[in-house]
């Protein structure tokens, strides 16, 4: 198993920008996710690990050695595509044996790893059918034993779960997340569902235009967003422009219109200065339907969804909009004023952008 | 997206990128590749043709437009001369001789008109393309928005022109539309008088008939790919009827119908078997047969014939390189997802039922007629000026095989045709291959390369290679065989390739990559992963540049006829009409031959291929 580490790599496509300037250390066994939405360069940069991209500069590493410019055929990895690519004209045996094949590895050693592999996803007497005799999830458990029987260095997942319905995507989630488990091999996994990302990943990498804008783990990327884009894309959230007025020992003062927040800011090491325009962003169960914690403001309610174990309520605080989720039982229509507040520690500020 | 950055200008001036991203994407196996479809297209097309450039822009040795000077003052070749009068209408256009209509004691001939040579084979290839639109678009409309009786059935037949070339069809249809023809004898009891079509009247009949189904099948396709969401769509903002064909439909379809029009303008501007056929009427006044004739057996070569042909290949690459183009850029990406779905058509009444078979029946009975004279003669015993043949034989088939020069020519075609399509099929899956797969500067070059082919009149390919290798070891003189090979594999080529492009484009691309990562060199992917995967496009292809090969006229006639003992079936009917041969009857009797082989052949393809076929005789 190895460490990746990508070290300030671009690529762009005629005048775009695919990727620009990303350093990224990807540790020995982790589960990394590069997370973004489409367009954002993440399938680029997973091909360029791959060796399916030549960079334009900056080099990847695989532990210490340099395979910027190793073919993909060198680079022992594992891949598994979007629409997992199983080859129509052989048999599931043939598509999980081929990497083995390539390698030269004796008939009986082939077969005895080829089953052993479909035994670990679930698939143990299919070895016969064809690809297109099998369902979604089956095909799905075909690519991820085809790339794991080579005992790849490193396992590449492009928007895996993309193709398969909801329920069968949580299954698989689980799934992925064991082999890797027991595996123990560098995984990296591409997705644009933030969700998924959440729930699989040791720690994710949001990108944006190109560009890497945060890594955390998933509880620090949602509950320390650094910047609006990340607040925005991993779940929803409330916005609201101020100045900063003062600085306490952990917390600023921010005015937002007439109202003074008391507010954390998301990244301790960054210095704010009286009178700078910043973000406070505060996520939708952040709030209480009532006065009792600090920050407090009285919004105008204009739609209630109903969640079932929820609700989901938009609001108006002045200009700004408000995304508050509250208790299902309590009764709120639109139109009705509505005062809630929210604890200092749950009032992220973030450079406005 | 990305945001876009502008470019940089040190980085358009450094190579260096660019060579390490050659290095990058090519390995041994893609330069082996490239190399040779290079090699070949290089050394066997285009530097034959910049021959025939340079004979044709030289006089006595030094750089000189004397040939075109020459050619375009001779009334021969552009008899057109404008002159002005002090009267109204001022101009006048001298030059045109004979008439469109002309009554000869009973009989009406029809197109012995001549505009000289280069006006004439303009104006044939516009109208070719121009009725075969029209009969084409309207047969493609009515089966793919209407459903009635039998309608899959009709639409195979109007296919039936698609088994025969011109060379034979015009045998067929002659015996059909002359003065003492079956049509005049089939209506000579409603006629007040008889009708002769010839000339170039004859020439874009035999044309339409035989090239209608090529724009039939393209604007067919073109038709049932439109998603009929967009149509409801028109439809549910309120255009219906001729509006809704004329803003939605028709747009939609246009770059199936033009790519359909062009191929027809291209195969009508090339056309040698025609003029042969009609040879000594005005439809031998046009640029091929010019060439032609300009050829002596012993291979001496009139600069003459150089300049026609530059002539002629510059009129085919223009209209090919402007409408290709032309058409790409109107390409609608189709922005529906994807998915099944079924294409608009409604059932017919009764009533219309009825016309629209007599519309169809119509066309069938027109259409097939060239068929039907060659199926005619090759059974016919004796045949004077009768409705049908005096008696039935088989006689002409038993005389075709028992000869031994049929049977050497058959056999001839047989080998040239067999050696050229397995080197298409070889270089033709190279050659897609690294168009869809590399990304490299200047593969789209490569593309236009090996499908220009199409664009090139086999006449002014055989002028070229003919110049070229009279002198060498593979001169034609001594065989005909190494520069038939030759010809056809380069003129066969774009269907193969683009049989195998469209394939390696369906497939999806981490089909190979799936295989390079899991540790297979780029040779393995190849061979396990990319070949399988096409395998079935290429046998269709394959299928059709063995089958446009065995019926090849141009070069087979041109360059068989310098060395007859190793010339090839075409040329063998051409010889057996015109020279020492067995007549009318037997050289029909060769056509059906060949005819029954395409029809094989082409079931064949169909079978394996299925509704993908009809994107082969696409251009695009």
């Amino acid at each position: 198993m190895v460490k990746i580490e990508a070290r300030s790599v671009s690529k762009r496509y005629g005048n775009v920008r695919a990727l620009d300037g990303v350093s990224l250390q990807i540790e020995d066994g982790e589960l990394f996710t590069v997370l973004g939405p489409s367009g954002c360069g993440k399938t680029t940069f997973l091909r360029t690990i791959a060796g399916f991209e030549l960079v334009d500069s900056g080099k990847i590493f695989f532990d210490k050695t340099d395979v910027t410019m190793m073919p993909a055929n060198k680079r022992n990895a594992g891949m598994v595509f979007q629409n997992y690519a199983l080859w129509p004209h052989m048999t599931v045996f043939q598509n999980v044996a081929y990497g083995l094949k390539a390698r030269k590895v004796p008939k009986n050693d082939v077969k005895s790893r080829v089953e052993r592999m479909l035994a670990l996803v679930k698939l143990e007497g299919m070895g016969d059918r064809s690809p297109h005799q099998l369902s979604g999830g089956q095909q799905q458990r075909v690519a991820l034993a085809r790339a794991l029987v080579i005992n790849p260095q490193v396992l590449l997942l492009d928007e895996p779960l993309s193709n398969l319905d909801a329920k069968l995507r949580l299954e698989m989630r689980t799934e992925i997340k064991r082999i890797q488990r027991e595996m123990g091999i560098t995984t990296v996994y591409v997705t644009h569902d933030q969700e998924e990302a959440m729930s699989i990943s040791d720690r994710i990498a949001v990108m944006h235009q190109g560009k890497v804008v945060q890594v955390d783990s998933p509880r620090d990327l949602y509950f320390k967003p650094q910047t609006q884009f990340v607040s925005e894309f991993i779940g929803q959230g409330t916005f609201l422009r101020g100045t900063v007025d003062s600085k306490e020992e952990t917390y600023y003062l921010v005015k937002v219109g007439e109202l003074t927040f008391r507010a954390m800011p998301a990244d301790p090491d960054l210095q704010y200065s009286k009178g700078e325009t910043v973000l406070l962003t505060i996520r939708p169960e952040s709030f209480r339907l009532d006065a009792s914690a600090e920050n407090v403001m009285l919004c105008l309610i204009t739609q209630v969804s109903f969640l079932g174990k929820s609700q989901r309520v938009l609001a108006e605080l002045g200009e700004e909009h408000v995304v508050i989720e509250a208790d299902p039982a309590t009764q709120l229509v639109a139109g009705q004023r509505l005062k809630v507040s929210v604890e200092p520690a749950k009032t992220l500020m973030i450079k406005a952008t | 997206m990305a945001k876009p950055v502008p470019p940089e200008l040190h980085s358009i001036f450094d190579l260096r990128p660019a060579l390490r991203n050659l290095r990058w994407q090519m390995d041994a196996v893609a330069w082996v590749q490239l190399i040779s479809v290079l090699a070949v297209f290089v050394v066997f097309m285009v530097w034959p043709l910049l021959l025939v450039s340079y004979r044709a822009i030289t006089y006595e040795g030094a750089p000189s437009a004397y040939w075109f000077g020459f050619i375009l003052s001779d009334p021969f070749y552009w008899p057109l001369r404008l002159t002005f009068h002090p009267a109204f209408p001022f101009i006048a256009l001298l030059g045109v001789s004979g008439q469109l209509f002309q009554m000869a004691g009973n009989t009406l001939i029809v197109g012995a008109v001549d505009f000289g040579v280069i006006p004439n084979t303009l104006i044939v290839a516009t109208l070719t393309t121009a009725l075969s639109s029209t009969v084409g678009f309207l047969m493609a409309f009515i089966f793919a928005r209407y459903r009635f009786l039998g309608s899959s059935v009709l639409r195979i037949a109007l296919l039936i022109p698609l088994l025969s070339t011109p060379f034979v069809g015009a045998i067929g249809l002659k015996r059909m539309i002359t003065a003492q023809g079956v049509l005049n004898n089939l209506f000579a009891g409603v006629m007040p008088f008889r009708v002769e079509i010839t000339g170039l009247a004859a020439m874009v009949l035999v044309q339409t008939l035989l090239f209608y189904p090529i724009v039939f099948l393209n604007a067919y396709t073109a038709l049932i790919n439109i998603d009929p969401t967009e149509e409801e769509q028109a439809e549910n903002l309120g255009a219906s009827g001729f509006r809704l064909f004329r803003t939605v439909t028709l747009p939609l379809a246009t770059p199936g119908l033009e790519a359909g029009a062009l191929l027809v303008f291209i195969l009508s501007l090339e056309d040698l078997g025609t003029p042969i056929i009609f040879a000594g009427t005005s439809a031998e006044k046009v640029l091929t047969y010019q060439i032609w004739k300009r050829f002596s057996p012993s291979g001496s070569i009139s600069e003459e014939a150089m300049a026609l042909s530059l002539i002629l290949l510059a009129i085919s690459i223009i209209i090919f390189v402007a409408i290709r183009k032309y058409v790409s850029l109107r390409r609608y990406a189709m922005l529906s997802k994807g998915g099944a779905w079924h294409p608009r058509s409604s059932k017919l009444s009764w009533t219309t039922t009825v016309g629209v078979y007599i519309l169809i029946l119509g066309t069938l009975f027109v259409a097939t007629l060239p068929h039907t004279g060659v199926l005619l003669l090759a059974f016919a015993g004796q045949w004077g000026s009768s409705l049908l043949p005096d008696w039935f034989t088989l006689n002409n088939f038993v005389r075709v095989l028992n000869g031994p020069n049929f049977v050497r020519y058959i056999e001839n075609s047989f080998i040239y045709s067999t050696a050229a399509t397995i080197i298409i099929v070889i270089l033709g899956v190279s050659a897609a291959y690294l168009v869809s797969r590399k990304k490299v500067v200047g593969m789209g070059s490569l593309d236009t390369l090996v499908t220009l082919p199409i664009a090139i009149p086999g006449i002014v390919i055989a002028a070229g290679l003919f110049l070229q290798f009279l002198a060498s070891p593979i001169s034609p003189l001594v065989s005909a065989a190494p520069l038939l090979i030759i010809s056809y594999t380069i003129r066969k080529f774009p269907f193969t390739v683009r049989a195998a492009f469209s394939g390696l484009e369906q497939t999806d691309k981490a089909m190979d990559e799936a295989a390079v990562v899991l540790g297979a060199s780029r040779t393995r992917t190849f061979f396990t992963i990319i070949v399988p995967l096409v395998l079935l496009n290429v046998l269709a292809g394959g299928m059709l540049s063995f089958i446009y090969s065995m019926s090849e006229v141009s070069t087979s006639i041109l360059i068989g006829g310098a060395n007859p003992p190793t010339a090839p079936w075409t040329y063998g009917m051409y010889n057996t009409l015109y020279g020492l041969g067995g007549g009318v009857f037997a050289a029909a009797a060769m056509g059906v031959l060949l005819m029954l082989l395409q029809f094989v052949a082409l079931t064949a393809a169909n079978v394996i291929l299925r509704r993908r076929a009809t994107a082969l005789l696409s251009i695009s």
